[in-house]
């Protein structure tokens, strides 16, 4: 037994320093520095003044960090509703029988591996490209001139045209946690649904979706945490000042902490980063719980 | 009788399923379009790819995009960074967390659901949380744009989900094989390297090459540590090339840069595709 102690501590303490170091030491080091006035992101703690909720009011009266806020709430509701539905219907279509699933379903989950980066630049330099693009030749072919001319990348388009091209590549993760939930729905229910003569919308409505709640609640999470950690994507599709149409928390919190463009004239608050950061924290958490208490995870637990 | 109502029963479905086919097969051709086409484009001049010809070559593949991409706009500083960045951190980060998820798995003690919430609960932990106190920390100690440091923020963010993921695969096993080792007088640590971790190696494969396209493709993270181009990883190099190669006009060499970072996840997403898929669901659905 002494043996086993000596063995648990030293087999699990490189894991729980590297979480104590980079997880929960800044996390709480954060929410502390979202309570004061601090400048520049490494001033010693000494030089902290203690200002309450100022920071989080400062936020609150700030229009860019409400437009940001406005921004994930869309991406989380539009993106998220547009996401899901496509996923359960790629997820039911390719367990219900279909073939060639293997191949379907690698490569739509494959724009997940590539990097953000790579993605990003073909969806600006040739999906959206108003002299080249795929959207341009295929409405030009189609005589449509006002869509063949739109800027998709133009300041009225520039949101929705950054959602659709996040959201192609979010699908293929969501649609493999429906699939492996579907799958695990036994086959004599969905066999026996068919030989009664229960058509597929009925079995999707009577057998899949009630199998489906817990991995709903997997999928809610999990959208909710990609949504509050939207960066690139907005970085991409602006990439040199912020703009109301693709800021996100996170990109104004890089500019309120590291700064980078002068233009914005955003001054340095290192606290009211950290509060953005406790936001995003607290989004994630409430999310956790509601997802817990609508979907009860005793029902069916696949 | 039974079969054969069954088969009918599948061709209408087949018939049924029509709609979803062309849905999907629109959905898959349209992501090799994509990809065929800044596959193409890395292969043309920026002149051919304004023009309306652009795939018929007519000045032949361009494979000096490639050239000029790699030495002179560093890609392959970056690649090599990105190479060294990846292959340690993925090396040690099995090190760390496989004994880590042995234990929890395998012994009871005091505290070790605690620890294996506290594990679960950094998978929720948004990056913009943290990051602050690290920089702090890292200016302070003047280790920003350190290869080390780098390395050293890929282990330990990776770390608990690596653990987590290798949590279900330890468990899985039977407690007979300890039994074993321990009558032939093999002690609980030689037990783990020499007969427990090899036992979980296809976990230990697929979150390595989930760990690897994560490293590969961080953003956020290296972005604000790494801000030297000698230190850079490919995905921060990318970016500031792209902006960089917009303006100068060089389109067909931006598109070789793109093509030279995606091409080591995409090929290992060809060859390991499968195992990657199950890997997904696997880490994902107790999570």
């Amino acid at each position: 037994m002494k043996k086993n102690r000596l063995m648990i501590v030293l087999f699990l303490t490189p894991a729980l320093l590297c979480y104590l170091l980079v997880f929960l030491y800044p996390s709480v080091r954060t929410t502390v520095m979202s309570f004061f006035k601090v400048e520049s992101v490494s001033d010693p703690i000494s030089s902290w003044t203690f200002n309450g909720l100022e920071n989080y009011r400062t936020l609150w009266a700030t229009s860019i960090f409400k437009q940001s806020m406005k921004n994930i709430a869309r991406i989380w509701f539009a993106g998220g509703l547009g996401v899901m539905i496509v996923a359960l219907f790629f997820a039911v279509s390719l367990t219900n029988g279909m073939k060639g699933v293997k191949f379907f379903r690698s490569v739509i989950y494959l724009p997940n591996v590539v990097s953000a980066i790579a993605m990003g630049t073909m969806w600006i330099n040739y999906v959206y490209n108003s002299s080249y693009g795929l959207l341009h030749n295929i409405f030009a072919t189609l005589r449509l001139a006002v869509l063949s001319e739109t800027l998709w990348t133009g300041p009225d388009n520039l949101f929705w045209s950054m959602l659709v091209a996040y959201c192609f590549g979010m699908v293929g993760y969501h649609m493999l946690i429906f699939m492996a939930s579907i799958e695990q729905i036994p086959r004599d229910y969905t066999e026996a649904a068919l030989i009664e003569g229960a058509n597929a919308f009925q079995r999707f409505y009577k057998i899949t979706l009630p199998f489906l709640r817990g991995c709903f609640r997997t999928n809610l999470v999990m959208w909710t945490v990609f949504t509050v950690g939207f960066f690139v994507w907005a970085q991409l599709f602006s990439p040199v000042n912020l703009s109301n149409a693709t800021v996100a928390p996170m990109n104004y919190m890089y500019e309120l902490v590291f700064g980078s463009s002068a233009s914005t004239g955003t001054m340095r608050n290192s606290g009211a980063g950290a509060a953005i950061g406790v936001i995003m924290m607290v989004i994630v958490i409430i999310a956790f719980a509601l997802t817990n208490l609508i979907v009860r995870s005793d029902d069916v637990e696949l | 009788m039974a079969t054969k109502s069954l088969r009918t029963l599948d061709s209408n479905n087949q018939r049924r399923l029509l709609p979803s086919y062309i849905l999907i097969i629109t959905w898959v051709i349209f992501t090799f379009i994509l990809i065929g086409w800044v596959l193409f484009a890395s292969l043309s001049t920026s002149q051919e790819i304004f023009s309306d010809h652009m795939f018929r070559f007519k000045t032949g593949f361009h494979f000096d995009n490639y050239v000029r991409a790699w030495k002179t706009q560093r890609v392959s500083t970056y690649f090599m960074n990105s190479v060294l960045y990846t292959a340690v951190s993925c090396t040690t980060i099995i090190l760390i967390a496989a004994p880590a998820a042995y234990v929890l798995s395998r012994f009871r003690f005091k505290g070790n659901s605690v620890v294996q919430n506290l594990i679960a609960s950094a998978l929720g932990i948004p990056a913009i949380m943290i990051v602050m106190p690290l920089f702090s920390l890292v200016s302070r100690m003047r280790l920003t744009n350190n290869r080390w440091l780098l390395i050293f923020l890929y282990i330990s963010m990776n770390v608990p989900f690596t653990t987590f993921f290798l949590l279900a695969f330890f468990k899985n096993l039977s407690t007979t094989y300890e039994e074993a080792a321990s009558i032939d007088g093999c002690s609980p640590m030689g037990t783990f390297w020499r007969i427990m971790l090899p036992l979980v190696q296809p976990g230990l494969i697929t979150v390595t090459v989930f760990n690897f396209i994560t490293i590969w493709n961080e953003y956020f993270m290296s972005m604000i540590f790494a801000n030297k181009p000698q230190v850079r990883p490919v995905s921060v190099g990318l970016f500031n090339m792209i902006q960089a190669m917009r303006y100068t006009g060089d389109w067909g060499g931006m598109f070789a840069s793109v093509v030279i970072v995606f091409a080591p996840t995409f090929l290992l997403y060809i060859f390991l595709s499968e195992r990657i898929i199950a890997g997904v669901t696997a880490g994902a659905i107790k999570g």
